[in-house]
């Protein structure tokens, strides 16, 4: 790196092109090898990276069929969606209450520091005793779990959006409160439209929790009806046996949505993580 | 504390209702269980059937199981060896992200797709790479410590931990990214007058105008990797042995399989403590440095 | 942003209605601990479903069944019908007392009295009760590669001397004489449990419970001869997983592989010619004392406070159908309880005779107490021998270990 190329309007090739070496050696290689073995037939696994002798899509159909994909897809994509839709509305209203009333009342101070406080439990301390909790209130499908989600997630939630509320002035619930708005109404029309930015990184961070996350549905769900996407693939996991063909067709189909959101949405995704961690 | 305001603002009431409902709701499904949790603790519960109160039973317990005490080796090594790659890798690929390159914002999405995949999914294909790809390259080549699988070697761990730098760099590198962008150019230019350059530049201007997205990293890092499960459940499954065991897995397994519910709920317990104490700990250290920095 | 909520909060409110219209049906749950009978086992299921068109079973069959079974043991959300092996599982479920006691069905007279028994001494206190139906049962040995064998003029050993003579003769072939296939570590029990009940002194089992015997007083030469095997095994066998050594050993990549005949389908579907036959893991020099290690594969047992119990009843009577046994036992290769249905494939003809002469001993690890995980512990010597660690210094601290984990299980 020598001082005067920076100053100049070169491109600095080197690191550009270690760059791309290491996306092609350890982001797309990875991914090359999971599509090359889903086309491939079991036959012909003698060199995993060549391209297959005979393009065979048939794995993809029947890892489609095998693992009911269509349900699971459902299923995950239920989660996800219920989840996002009462996690933005509830979450972003409960933080907005706590913000502006912290000063008036002590009550909300409180819940400030209850909801950050519990931050700090991991999910494997509350495990055990959920399991039987959520069997009790009969919380073992996938409504139940996506219940669960809107409320687990609220301390994160809460402390991401408190942090954004606070940075908008107070004068401007004031002036719609002088024009006889109600709180409902002044966090739907003033409020919640300021806080696009954090909505969209709360939306992000809920979405992969939701869509990626594994443990919940392992202890949560048992109805094999029920299951998400990530958690057949784990069930499956012997009954793909030693036909690597089929499980990876599996789970590149789990992939692919994502993928397709990514490729269309990867700008707006990577601004709203940073917004929301930067916070 | 001044009391400016003269007349004390009365609250809508449905802010009491909706906060109420939300906080009844998760007192109830997070925080009761925590407690039940705790409850549990002191008992002889197996998840089912009859239960007797045991005292300090199951801690004194923890303490003389080699099982449990290797869960946490483990989970420590694992923790403070991932948190400190995934720094070191992610700085320098936002550095070399930041530096003036063709094609920056093509690259940042590619270095930034490992995020969006889930990581059980991840294990799954590196388990395929650990077992089938890396041993015939070492094969291919005649390089003996590359031929056979690592899952089955005492460094276990190390294939536990590339698959989590793999998909955990992504996020790191974007906070560093985005700290390295506010950066103000002038800065740098400021730095070249004064002959400051390349790891000197970097140490003392760089690094320090990168702390708060450091602290943030550490703490996120540390949390995250103390509860790592999903990539040991997809690749060893705690094994061989019980050499990568984590608290998380051991609390699964033993918690639901072993019979052990109460004992695992005691553990669980322990792991709290330990998770607040490291955080706290953490915060504290770096907001220090932040502030001497800053 | 408003009209985007109300069309997303329509899409949700219809997921719901279907949702809730799915699960109307009768649907029963068959939940299976073994993914290698899930095929025919759900064959089996079509047609029963066929000919009861009012009910639907269906089955689930989870990667590690064990520890989701517990899950829903602590969720009390017991599935209506079980088909488990006679192990851990069955003994949680049974001690839990959430089985219905089927001792007074009429299929109970169908089963084999010796299999039966071989559940009562599960069951908790080891009561006479019929909680599960054994169904089919299994054996456990070294399963050889026919071809091989005779292509190298090689007879089945009858003693462990035999035993290593047959592996030098294989190694100055310059060949691997076993396949093992560590990395998944259940497997790694299957040597000791083939040569346990040969070599531990009589009642071992009992006395160890009641804490009148340890390990490292008595297991010295059986954890010796696990290492003996372990010098023979293929590279990299800490790092290879059942299914992949199922498939390279169907593709004759050893001659040996001490595991179960529950492995073989799973040979055949890699390899439709592959001629396996398998041998009583031959672990003493006397002949008497080999025993075939077999026990209860499946069996099966209904949920008590199942509202479905009749159905549930109804089914275990049709799998008992001599028919259908034998269909069963014919793609697994395995041995079935019911009276009357016989294995006549050659590919474990090696062990029917002892078989059917009795000449059986259990599996010491379903006598073992719950949460004494010995396939952990035989991973982690297995892995020290790999290391390098002196055999004698290891198979101390392997069987110190095993003293000191079992106590701890032994507990509660």
């Amino acid at each position: 790196m020598s001082k005067v190329s920076i100053k100049k309007e070169h491109y600095n090739w080197p690191i550009t092109i270690l760059l791309i070496i290491g996306i092609l050696s350890f982001i797309v290689l990875p991914l090359y090898m999971a599509l090359m073995i889903a086309i491939k037939d079991p036959t012909d696994m003698n060199h995993i990276l060549a391209l297959p002798k005979v393009l065979r899509l048939h794995n993809f159909t029947d890892a489609w069929k095998m693992t009911e994909y269509p349900r699971k897809f459902f299923n995950t994509a239920f989660i996800t969606i219920v989840n996002l839709f009462f996690t933005l509305i509830t979450n972003s209203f409960v933080a907005f209450a706590i913000t502006r009333n912290r000063k008036k009342s002590k009550f909300f101070r409180f819940m400030y520091y209850y909801f950050i406080s519990a931050m700090f439990i991991p999910f494997s301390v509350i495990m055990l005793p959920l399991v039987v909790q959520a069997n009790t209130f009969h919380l073992d499908n996938i409504i139940g779990i996506t219940f669960l989600y809107v409320v687990f997630g609220l301390p994160m939630n809460t402390f991401l959006y408190c942090g954004a509320i606070k940075s908008i002035p107070e004068a401007l619930d004031e002036a719609a409160k002088i024009d006889g708005a109600k709180p409902l109404q002044i966090f739907s029309y003033v409020i919640f439209p300021i806080l696009k930015p954090t909505t969209a990184t709360v939306a992000i961070l809920s979405f992969m929790w939701t869509w990626n996350d594994f443990t919940m549905p392992l202890v949560l769900l048992s109805d094999s009806k029920q299951q998400t996407l990530q958690l057949a693939q784990y069930v499956f996991k012997s009954q793909f046996s030693v036909n690597y063909n089929l499980a990876f067709a599996s789970y590149l189909l789990v992939l692919l949505p994502v993928l397709i959101v990514y490729i269309f949405c990867q700008k707006w995704i990577m601004n709203g993580v940073v917004a929301g961690a930067i916070k | 504390m001044k009391r400016i305001k003269k007349r004390k603002q009365a609250v809508d009431p449905i802010y009491y209702v909706i906060v109420s409902l939300m906080a009844v709701l998760f007192f109830a499904f997070h925080t009761l269980s925590f407690i039940k949790g705790i409850f549990y603790s002191f008992t002889n519960w197996k998840g089912y059937g009859n239960w007797s109160f045991v005292g300090l039973r199951n801690y004194i317990h923890i303490f003389a199981d080699i099982d449990t005490i290797g869960a946490y080796l483990f989970t420590f090594r694992f923790a403070i060896i991932t948190t400190i790659l995934v720094n070191v890798i992610s700085l320098l690929l936002a550095c070399a992200l930041n530096a003036k390159i063709k094609f920056k914002n093509t690259l940042k999405a590619f270095y930034f797709l490992p995020y969006m995949l889930g990581i059980l999914i991840v294990g799954f294909i590196f388990n395929y790479i650990f077992a089938n790809l890396v041993p015939a390259f070492g094969k291919a080549f005649g390089i003996q410590a590359l031929s056979t699988n690592i899952l089955g070697t005492n460094y276990a761990i190390w294939g536990i931990i590339i698959v989590t730098v793999w998909s955990s760099c992504a996020f790191n590198t974007l906070i560093y990214t985005a700290g390295l962008q506010s950066i103000d150019t002038d800065v740098y230019e400021a730095a070249d007058l004064d002959g400051a350059s390349g790891w000197k530049r970097f140490k003392y201007i760089t690094f320090p105008l990168l702390a708060p997205s450091f602290t943030i990293n550490m703490v996120l890092s540390a949390k995250g990797y103390l509860m790592v499960y999903d990539q040991i459940m997809a690749m060893t499954d705690g094994g061989p042995g019980t050499s990568t065991t984590s608290i998380a897995v051991l609390i699964y397994k033993k918690g639901f399989g072993g019979g052990q519910f109460a004992y695992q709920s005691a553990n669980a317990v322990v792991l709290f403590v330990i998770v607040v104490a490291i955080s706290l700990l953490q915060l504290r250290i770096l907001e220090k440095r932040e502030e001497r920095l800053g | 942003m408003k009209k985007n909520f109300f069309a997303i909060f329509a899409v949700v409110v219809l997921g719901v209605g279907i949702l809730g219209g799915c699960g109307k049906s009768n649907e029963i749950e068959l939940f299976s601990s073994k993914a290698e009978n899930k095929e025919i086992l759900q064959q089996l299921v079509d047609s029963f479903n066929e000919s009861h068109p009012d009910t639907k079973i269906v089955i689930t069959a989870p990667a590690d069944a064990g520890t989701v079974l517990k899950t829903r043991l602590a969720k009390n959300d017991i599935p209506d019908i079980v088909a488990l092996g006679g192990d851990n599982n069955y003994k949680e479920l049974q001690s839990a007392g959430v089985l219905a006691d089927l001792s007074g069905e009429d299929f109970v007279t169908k089963v084999q009295d010796s299999y039966l028994q071989m559940v009562y001494d599960v069951n908790a206190d080891k009561e006479q009760v019929a909680y599960g139906i054994p169904y089919a049962t299994n054996a456990s040995g070294v399963l050889y590669n026919v071809d091989k064998f005779e292509k190298l003029g090689l007879s089945v050993p009858k003693t462990w001397d035999e035993f290593m003579t047959v592996v030098d003769k294989i190694e100055a072939a310059n060949e691997v004489p076993f396949l093992l296939t560590y990395k998944d570590s259940w497997t790694g029990l299957c040597s000791w449990n083939s040569m346990a009940p040969d070599l531990q002194p009589e009642g071992f089992t009992d006395d160890r419970l009641i804490n009148k015997t340890t390990f490292i007083s008595t297991h010295q030469e059986i954890a010796q001869k696990y290492l003996e095997i372990l010098s023979h095994a293929q590279e990299d066998f800490m790092g290879t997983t059942y299914d992949d050594g199922n498939k390279a050993f169907a593709s004759g990549e050893a001659y040996m592989m001490i595991n179960g005949n529950w492995a073989i389908n799973q040979f055949i579907t890699a390899n439709a010619d592959f001629k396996v036959d398998m041998f009583a893991f031959p672990a003493s020099n006397d002949p008497s004392r080999n025993f075939v290690t077999s026990g209860v594969d499946v069996l099966f047992g209904a949920a008590k406070d199942s509202k479905n119990l009749d159905v549930a009843k109804e089914f275990i009577a049709y799998m008992l159908e001599k028919e259908n046994a034998q269909t069963y036992i014919d793609d697994q290769f395995a041995f079935s309880a019911v009276k009357g249905v016989e294995q006549k494939n050659p590919t474990v003809a090696g062990v029917k005779e002892d078989i059917a002469a009795g000449k059986v001993a259990n599996f010491p690890d379903h006598y073992y107490p719950n949460g004494f995980d010995l396939s952990a512990l035989l991973s982690e010597f297995s892995l020290n021998y790999v290391n390098g660690v002196e055999d004698k210094e290891n198979i101390q601290t392997f069987l110190t270990n095993c003293d000191e984990k079992y106590d701890i299980a032994n507990v509660d």
